[in-house]
This record gives structure tokens, C-alpha cells and sequence, in this order.
């Protein structure tokens, strides 16, 4: 039977199209949940389980319930870890953000050389971290850094100062090191979020006469949300678990001022070789992670 | 003012923002190739020179013949790449799907995609290992490939899940009212509109897995198999840091990574062309 | 042609016979070594296993390069993947780990006795856990402390013998020499970090003031001196050099590299460190070749050294024990460890290439003296946790404004809280 197209149109309407076929969805999704059902699930898995054990994971397995939690949760140090942890996280998305979200804005005009700039713009991102930590860390050097030799010509500071090597100024030199490393990302993602921007949104913006900000505020930003809310959770959940810059730039020192949670985790499995208390702050910073992530949902309404 | 004008004002200060904000990459990278050319003996000298008395080259050379990074070039580009298509053509499936149907277990399923990324990776060295000893995968290409296509598949499924929310579902009914299967309203239809989304994913998936250290070195640890990462990793002994050699490194290898991005860039910027709707 | 048939058939199973005798007297040895990827040491190993395959040409050594800073990671992951090597390096720190996941073959019972006493008897101590040997001693890095010998000349010192003298030095030594109103030459260059590198260098000046951080008291427990009145004095020792201006600004960021660059730049006059440092320092600043002299670490109380020995353990499950033991005799034979101490300035374990001139000369003089003064590291799976401990409370004398008393006191309660935590 032979329809006319607008007979047809009233009929498949988007609506139907897209709920009536489940079967095609889930083959769609099919590759990627395989794919991870295969190498993520064990792995996440072996982990829940060898925190309840006290193990060396090859000829000592001591069952010990939630022994391992009840010691995390008992322990002084946890609540500061998880404080200096959460202060690193703040402090590094929100940076990387503001500056990275700025940054797609800026090139995302018709400034002459952009193609330069966001070449130039993502370089960070493209160096292993061992090697942009060492780099700053050797730039942040008392007698030998870059950054005390520029300082004290410009009269900032008046004697060399030791970045990383004081309580105050570890914390925030760490982060400034993370985000220079990790802007490009943000920036990169916001950049092609904005391409996906109409036009027209802008132009009736204009013509109603609104200014650069609240064209910012209104069109720009809300359909900017899913890409910054993905982004937002996915950069708090890596750099809460962040680990590689921070050890090489100073191990979680000097005393404790730098200590995240990762660090901890490392030591205890790899230095002091427990396992099992190793795995279970990894399921507890897997939990807190958790959370943090459902808040943001909330916080950002999650439009599905 | 004319609207003229202040278009010029405002795209000036743009690129006096950019400008500094570049400077801000740049004066670090041009120390690390200021280190690049010392020697060991000037490296460490006062005052600061960013021009050695002795300008050295030898570093580019030792790369070369001091250590295999042609070999490791060669693995970290095979491996990368082939987890960067790999990851990129799973995800645009994963996120198309979760864009455009509400199937069972869509929510658990984009849930479970986060979930993978919540859990701290010093934790998965072992079982990891154990996996891929199981099948077979130590000191394989494969074996890395797959690691890495399971640490991108989330936020690029999750990132192509967004780009594809934003083109309009219309397109699809529409496209289906004239007789294209799903599959190819996804592949042709669909797709070229999520280019900029899938020219970042990519760009994204690549750099992860280049940069990826501690899984490659467990899982690649034979010399005919080792990445990029690992050849630097190296470079840091017990005793010395052979600081030239592995400045000199960073910059050479960054210059392939920085031609990907300039091939993909033109994705990046192409903008949704309007009218595309039809009815 | 009855004949001619046998006699092919007869080549044939020959032949056969032959290639697969000659596949199964083809060994390879796998070996995974920190050092082969270091330079210059990588060189002189891969020289040493040439030689050996030269000798032996059915036994191949192949090389399995790992950093030594992930070294122990990437062992621990791979025995419990079950894919471990031959031969892997092993260190005093890692031998408990070893022993606990039964990885390490008991080499008392692969080498024989004769064999075995032309080491150190203190090395083998190091190497032994519950009377069995688990890795063999190559080379020995000891410690005390180097010093630029050309300015304690011009200022009339001498090379220190008790801490008192140390700080006496490095005051006299500590100036402005170009009188710019900034001091630019002080007297040690102190590894304040909270690594290996920082811990170890420490826990020297804590055991010349007669304190242990671990040991087993008569009764066999473990104790710890971290809240005795001895770390009390190692911590003010510190701190009077720290805040007597007396070593560079940035001591807790100054790490291993950051201080071999400051004895090479002319900014420091002393530092706590091994034999291998001055090759290190040379490379630097070649200049600097006979104006680094050394002694033993300063005594105060007591006397201290330690071996830091690097060293090969055989794995309990290979399968080529008898190669592997081979490769071993090869590597430490006096000549090959004369070569490698040449190239490296790591110090022999093997008695008599330790009585050769070449070691027992001057510049290693002190650190001779260390080898046969030294004691074991305690062997705790627990001993980095007491080193984190103690390394927090030098940390916070020296930047977290705590008296050393404060700071000793908490170290010892914790240190009592993980010695009570362990058993």
C-alpha cells in the first residue's frame, strides 16, 4: 500500500521513531557495554573483592570481613587526605575549566591566527605527565628555576623561595602545574560544543540587542550544558584520582601538605605491599567519587 | 562607535588575551628546548642562561642511536591509533544509540560507563595484567590496544552521546520517511553533522593513549613492544635524570601528535550548517 | 636399496634427533635488570652479557629493561600474573616482599659454599631472610659523606669526623663570596625529600646518635627509637643546619639529582652520599676531578654505615636455575666487577675484587670502611611505613615550624602504632 508522504508524516512522527525501537538502541550500545563488561568489570571487581581480604595476592589471602574499611574510617589521617584531595580537585577543574572555557570562547571568534593559537593552545596537553612535572618542577627550583629567576628580576619576591617545598605554596604550586597540563582538554571539548551552536541563536540574540554577556548567559551556556556537565563530572573523577604529577612534583610532601588520596593508595600497595587495605581505599574513593558525581547531576539537572 | 568598530576593538583584545594566554605555553616550552641543547655540565649552571655557551645538539642524535625511539615511535603510533578507531567507532555507535532510543537499561548503561572511570587506576595494574596474561595478550599489540580502548570508551561515548543530542531528531524521521535504514541514517545522515564531536573524541582517545605510562609498561614491558612513555620513563635512572635527552624526546615526539591535531582541527571547526532539517 | 632406505630413515631420525637436541640445549635467560637502562651502567652490563654469550653460545641472555623506580611495581604485578623472569634485580628493600610472595629461589642451595664466602659477610646478611640466601650481592653502594676538599683546604678544615665538626664546617663554609648580599655557597646539601632518597640519608644521622628506627629487641619484637631522646638529637641536628642558613633554600623539594647538582655547581661543600655520586658530580662538572674527598658518616654517638646493595635474585620458578647461576658467577667475577666499578663508581660485594688497589685506594677509602662496619636493613614488610613516619617528623622540623620534640614525640607513638598494627 501506497501512502501519500504527508500521510506517512503524520504518522511516523519523531517521537515514535525513536521510542518504538528498543532492539535497534541496545545493538547500538552493544560493542562499547561488551568491551567493557570484558576488561573493566573483573578488574573492578577483583578489587571489591581483595579489599576484604589482608593478602600479598599470591600465597597469602586472610579474610578479614571490613576490617580494612573499619581501620580507614577509624584513622586521623583519612578525613585530612580526603580534605587535601578534595582541595586539589576544586582547585585544578575549576581552573582548568574557567580558563579552558574562556579560551574555546576567545578562539571560537574571528580573531585573526586562530588556527596558530589553538595549536599552540593545546601543546600542555600533548606532553606525557612524567615530563610536564619534571619540567615545572625544575622551572619552580629555588636557586635554578625559571620562575624564581623571572620573580625576583621583576621584583616580585625578594629572595629565592621554595615553591614546593613549603606547606603554603605546595598545594597551590601543584595545582598550577595541573592546570597548565590538563586546560587543553577542556578547552577542546567546549570548542567543538560550540560549533554545534546555531547561528540563528546568536544573530536573534543580537538583533534583540543583548550584550556580548548575555548572549554568553543565555544562548552560549545553556546549550553548552550536556558538554560541560560531562565534562565537569569526568575531570572531578580523574583528578580526584589523580596520582603521576603530584608524586613526581613532591611524593605528597613537604610533610603532608600535597598527600591525595591517590598517593596513599599507591603507597600502601606498592611500598608497604597491602594489598587488601589498598584496594579498599580504592573502593572507598570509588564511592565518594560516586557521590560527588550524582551531586553534580543534580546540581546541573540532568537533562536526558 | 560603529558595529565595524567595535568588532576590531573586541577581536584585538581577543588576541591580546590570546596572545598572553599562548605566552604562558610557550616561554615553558622553549625552556624545555633551551634544555634540549645543553650539555649535562651547563644544565645546572648560575645565572640562568637560556642560550648554553655550548650549544649541543647531541641529544636529537642520542635519541636515535642511543636509545630505540624509532621502535618505540612505531609501537606507540600502531597501538594509538588502532585504539583511537577502534575506541572512536564504539562509542559514536554507543552514544548514537543512547541519543536517539530509550531502550531497557539505557540509564545502567550510561551509568555503568562512568562507574568504569570512578575507580582508582593504581588498583587495576593487577587484575589488568592477570586479564590479559589470560588471554594471551602480554607483549601484544593487542593486548595494549584493548586496554586503551577500555580507558576511552566512556568519555567518548559519553561526549558523542552529547554532540548527537545536539543535532536534532528530526533529521533522523525525516531520513526515515524517505527509507533509510537506521544504520545508514546514523552513518550518513547523522554522522557528518557530529564531525567536530567525533574530531575531538578522537583527539582525545589519541592523546590518552600516548601518554599512557604505568599500564604500558606493565603490559609491554619487552623491548620490541615498549611505547613512547615507557622509552622516557627510562630516561629516568636511579641516580640521573638525563634531562637533555628527555626534553629532546618530548619536543621530537609532540611533533607528530601535533600534526594529528592539525589534520583534525578542520573537523573541529566545521559548525552545523542550518536548513538541514527537510519538511 | 633395503639398505639405502634404512640408512635414510636412519639420517633422517638423526637429523631430527640432532635439531631437537640442539633447540633443547638452546637456553634463554631472561633477565629483568634497573640497571640496563641506565647509563653508563647499561652499557657495561650488555658488555658483561655479550661476553658471557660468547663464552656460552647456547645459553642467551635477554634483557627485560625496567626502571628501577617502577621495579618493584612491575615484579610484584607480574608474580602475581605468574609471568615472572629468570633472574630479576632484588634489593634489600624488596627481599621481605620477596620472601612473603615466595618468588625467590634459595641461592644457598644453588651456589656452594666456597663460592659464597668470597663475599662480604655483611652483604650476604642484607640478602638473607629466615637462613635463606635470596639474592646475590653484586654491587655495594655505601654511604658517608663527600666533601670539596679544596675549600676545606683554604679554610683549614678537615674532613669531618663527628657531627659536631660537620656543622662547624658547614658554618665556616656557609658565605656570600661574591658579596651581593645573597648567600650563594653553604655548607651541605641536605636531601630533604620524603623518599628513599631523604629517608636513608637520615636515618644515618639517626643511628650515629645511637637510635634505631626498626630493629628486634632480645626478645625478638620489634621496636622503634623514633620517641627516643637520639632522634630528638638527630632532628635539632637538622634543624640547626637548616635554620643556621646553613644548606640552600628549598631543603625539602632538594632530592638526590637537586643535590649531586648543587656539589657540581659549586654551591654546596658537603653531602651525604655514595661513591657512585662523585662520577655523577664529575660528569657535571669535570673540573671538580680530586677535589671530592670522602669520609664515613660523622660519628655521634655510634658509628653508622649501611651497603646499599643491588643485587640478582634467581626466581623460584625458572626453570634454567643452573644457566641463570652461571650468568651470576660470570657477572661478579673480580674482573667484571673491577670494569663495572670503573664505568659506575658502585663498589664491589666480592671480597677480593674489594681488596683490589683500584678499590682500596684513597677516594673510596671511607666507603670501604663502611662495607665492613655496616648493619643489615631491618626486614620488615612493614619498614616503609616507619620510614614515612620518620620522614614526616624531619619534614616538619624543618618547615612545619614543630620542635623536635613535638615532632620525635609523635613519630614514636606512631611508629608504636604500626609495630602494634603489624603483629
Amino acid at each position: 500500500m501506497v501512502s501519500q508522504p504527508e500521510e506517512l508524516k503524520s504518522k511516523v512522527s519523531s517521537r515514535t521513531y525513536i521510542d518504538k525501537t528498543q532492539m535497534a538502541g541496545l545493538w547500538f550500545a552493544l560493542p562499547a557495554a561488551l568491551a567493557l563488561l570484558v576488561v573493566v568489570a573483573y578488574p573492578l571487581l577483583y578489587g571489591f573483592y581483595i579489599s576484604l581480604f589482608e593478602t600479598n595476592l599470591l600465597n597469602r589471602w586472610d579474610f578479614v570481613w571490613f576490617k580494612n574499611y573499619a581501620r580507614i574510617f577509624t584513622s586521623a589521617d583519612f578525613l585530612g587526605t580526603i580534605f587535601t584531595t578534595l582541595k586539589f580537585t576544586t582547585g585544578t577543574v575549576a581552573g582548568q575549566f574557567f580558563i579552558g572555557l574562556t579560551l574555546a570562547l576567545l578562539l571560537n571568534t574571528k580573531v585573526p591566527g586562530r588556527a596558530f593559537f589553538r595549536t599552540i593552545l593545546i601543546v600542555p596537553w600533548l606532553f606525557p605527565e612524567v615530563v610536564v612535572a619534571l619540567l615545572w618542577k625544575w622551572m619552580f627550583n629555588p636557586l635554578y628555576g625559571l620562575f624564581n629567576d623571572v620573580l625576583l628580576k621583576l621584583g616580585v619576591i625578594a629572595e629565592p623561595t621554595s615553591w614546593l617545598g613549603s606547606t603554603e605554596t605546595a598545594l597551590p604550586s601543584v595545582i598550577l602545574v595541573a592546570i597548565w597540563k590538563g586546560y587543553p582538554l577542556v578547552m577542546l571539548l567546549m570548542l567543538a560544543g560550540l560549533q554545534a551552536i546555531p547561528q540563528e541563536q546568536y544573530e536573534s540574540a543580537e538583533i534583540d540587542g543583548a550584550s556580548w554577556w548575555q548572549s554568553l548567559w543565555f544562548v552560549t551556556l545553556p546549550n553548552l550544558r550536556n558538554v560541560i556537565m560531562i565534562s565537569l563530572i569526568l575531570n572531578t573523577v580523574w583528578w580526584f584520582k589523580h596520582f603521576a604529577i603530584i608524586w613526581v612534583l613532591t611524593q605528597g610532601g613537604p610533610i603532608t601538605a600535597t598527600s591525595v588520596i591517590s598517593i596513599d593508595i599507591y603507597k600502601t600497595a606498592f611500598e608497604s605491599f597491602r594489598f587488601g587495605p589498598a584496594a579498599a581505599l580504592a573502593v572507598v574513593v570509588f564511592f565518594i567519587v560516586f557521590l560527588i558525581s550524582i551531586g553534580y547531576q543534580k546540581l546541573l539537572g540532568e537533562r536526558q | 562607535m560603529t558595529l565595524k568598530q567595535r568588532r576590531r576593538w573586541q577581536l584585538t583584545a581577543v588576541f591580546i588575551a590570546l596572545a598572553i594566554a599562548s605566552a604562558f605555553v610557550i616561554v615553558p616550552v622553549l625552556w624545555m628546548f633551551s634544555t634540549s641543547i645543553k650539555t649535562i655540565e651547563e644544565m645546572f649552571s648560575l645565572p640562568l642562561k637560556w642560550i648554553p655557551d655550548t650549544v649541543s645538539w647531541d641529544a636529537y642524535k642520542r635519541i636515535w642511536t642511543d636509545y630505540p625511539f624509532g621502535q618505540y615511535i612505531f609501537n606507540s603510533l600502531f597501538v594509538v591509533s588502532g585504539a583511537t578507531i577502534i575506541s572512536l567507532l564504539v562509542s559514536c555507535l554507543a552514544g548514537y544509540g543512547a541519543s536517539r532510543f530509550r531502550f531497557l537499561g539505557r540509564t545502567a548503561f550510561l551509568t555503568f560507563l562512568l562507574i568504569t572511570q570512578m575507580f582508582p587506576s593504581i588498583m587495576l595494574l593487577i587484575p589488568y595484567f592477570k586479564l590479559m596474561k589470560t588471554l594471551g595478550l602480554i607483549n601484544t599489540y593487542g593486548g595494549l590496544i584493548l586496554a586503551y580502548v577500555s580507558f576511552t570508551i566512556p568519555l567518548a561515548s559519553w561526549l558523542m552521546l552529547g554532540y548527537f543530542e545536539s543535532i536534532p531528531k528530526e533529521l533522523d524521521a525525516a531520513a526515515s520517511i524517505d527509507g533509510a535504514s537506521r544504520f545508514r541514517i546514523f552513518w550518513q545522515i547523522i554522522m557528518p553533522l557530529a564531525l567536530p564531536g567525533a574530531a575531538a573524541t578522537a583527539i582525545y582517545a589519541f592523546i590518552v593513549g600516548w601518554n599512557e605510562y604505568i599500564f604500558a609498561l606493565v603490559l609491554a614491558s619487552d623491548v620490541k613492544m615498549k611505547t613512547v612513555p615507557v622509552g622516557i620513563g627510562e630516561l629516568i635512572g636511579q641516580y640521573r635524570i638525563a634531562w637533555n635527552d628527555m626534553m629532546a624526546v618530548a619536543l621530537v615526539v609532540s611533533i607528530p601528535l601535533i600534526a594529528i591535531f592539525l589534520y583534525l582541527q578542520k573537523y573541529l571547526v566545521s559548525s552545523l550548517t542550518a536548513g538541514a532539517v527537510k519538511g | 636399496m633395503k639398505q639405502c632406505k634404512v640408512l635414510a630413515r636412519a639420517i633422517l631420525i638423526l637429523a631430527f634427533s640432532l635439531s631437537f637436541g640442539l633447540s633443547l640445549a638452546q637456553t634463554t635467560l631472561r633477565v629483568m635488570s634497573s640497571t640496563i637502562v641506565e647509563s653508563p651502567e647499561g652499557e657495561v652490563e650488555q658488555a658483561i652479557a655479550d661476553a658471557f654469550m660468547a663464552a656460552n653460545p647456547d645459553i642467551t641472555i635477554e634483557f627485560i629493561g625496567t626502571p628501577m623506580n617502577d621495579m618493584f611495581k612491575v615484579l610484584t604485578t607480574n608474580a602475581i600474573g605468574g609471568e615472572l623472569p629468570d633472574i630479576f634485580t632484588n634489593t634489600p628493600e624488596f627481599v621481605a616482599q620477596a620472601a612473603d610472595l615466595g618468588i625467590a629461589a634459595d641461592l644457598n642451595e644453588i651456589f656452594d659454599e666456597e663460592f659464597l664466602s668470597g663475599f662480604y659477610p655483611t652483604t650476604l646478611e642484607e640478602a638473607t631472610v629466615d637462613g635463606q640466601l635470596l639474592l646475590l650481592p653484586w654491587f655495594t653502594v655505601p654511604v658517608g659523606v663527600l666533601y670539596r676538599a679544596d675549600w676545606f683546604e683554604e679554610a683549614g678544615l678537615e674532613g669531618p669526623q663527628t657531627w659536631d665538626d660537620f656543622v662547624n664546617a658547614a658554618q665556616t663554609i656557609t658565605q656570600d663570596t661574591d658579596g651581593d648580599g645573597q648567600m650563594d655557597r653553604w655548607g651541605f646539601a641536605m636531601v630533604g625529600t620524603k623518599n628513599g632518597s631523604g629517608f636513608f640519608r637520615f636515618t644515618h644521622l639517626l643511628r650515629s646518635q645511637g637510635a634505631w628506627e626498626l630493629y628486634k629487641d632480645d626478645e625478638g619484637n620489634w621496636q622503634s627509637d623514633l620517641g627516643s631522646e637520639g632522634m630528638v638529637n638527630a632532628l635539632r641536628i637538622y634543624k640547626e643546619l637548616h635554620d643556621g642558613g646553613l644548606v640552600p633554600p628549598g631543603v625539602t623539594e632538594t632530592g638526590y639529582g637537586e643535590a649531586v647538582s648543587l656539589m657540581a655547581s659549586d654551591k654546596t661543600a658537603m653531602m651525604v652520599t655514595g661513591p657512585h655520586t662523585i662520577g655523577a658530580i664529575l660528569e657535571q662538572n669535570p673540573e671538580l676531578e680530586g677535589n671530592i674527598h670522602s669520609v664515613p658518616v660523622p660519628m655521634g654517638t655510634d658509628r653508622s654505615a649501611s651497603l646499599g646493595i643491588g643485587g640478582f635474585s634467581i626466581a623460584e620458578t625458572s626453570e634454567n636455575k643452573e644457566a641463570a647461576a652461571e650468568y651470576l658467577k660470570f657477572l661478579v667475577s673480580t674482573e667484571n666487577m673491577l670494569e663495572w666499578n670503573a664505568v659506575t663508581g658502585r663498589m664491589p660485594a666480592q671480597i677480593e675484587a674489594g681488596d683490589q688497589p683500584q678499590i682500596s685506594g684513597p677516594i673510596y677509602a671511607g666507603f670501604v670502611e663502611a662495607i665492613t662496619i655496616a648493619k643489615p636493613m631491618p626486614q620488615a614488610a612493614f619498614y616503609s611505613q616507619i620510614q614515612e613516619v620518620m620522614g614526616e617528623a624531619y619534614q616538619a622540623v624543618l618547615v612545619g615550624g614543630v620542635s623536635p620534640e613535638d615532632a620525635a614525640a609523635q613519630a614514636g607513638e606512631q611508629a608504636a602504632a604500626i609495630i602494634q598494627d603489624a603483629q
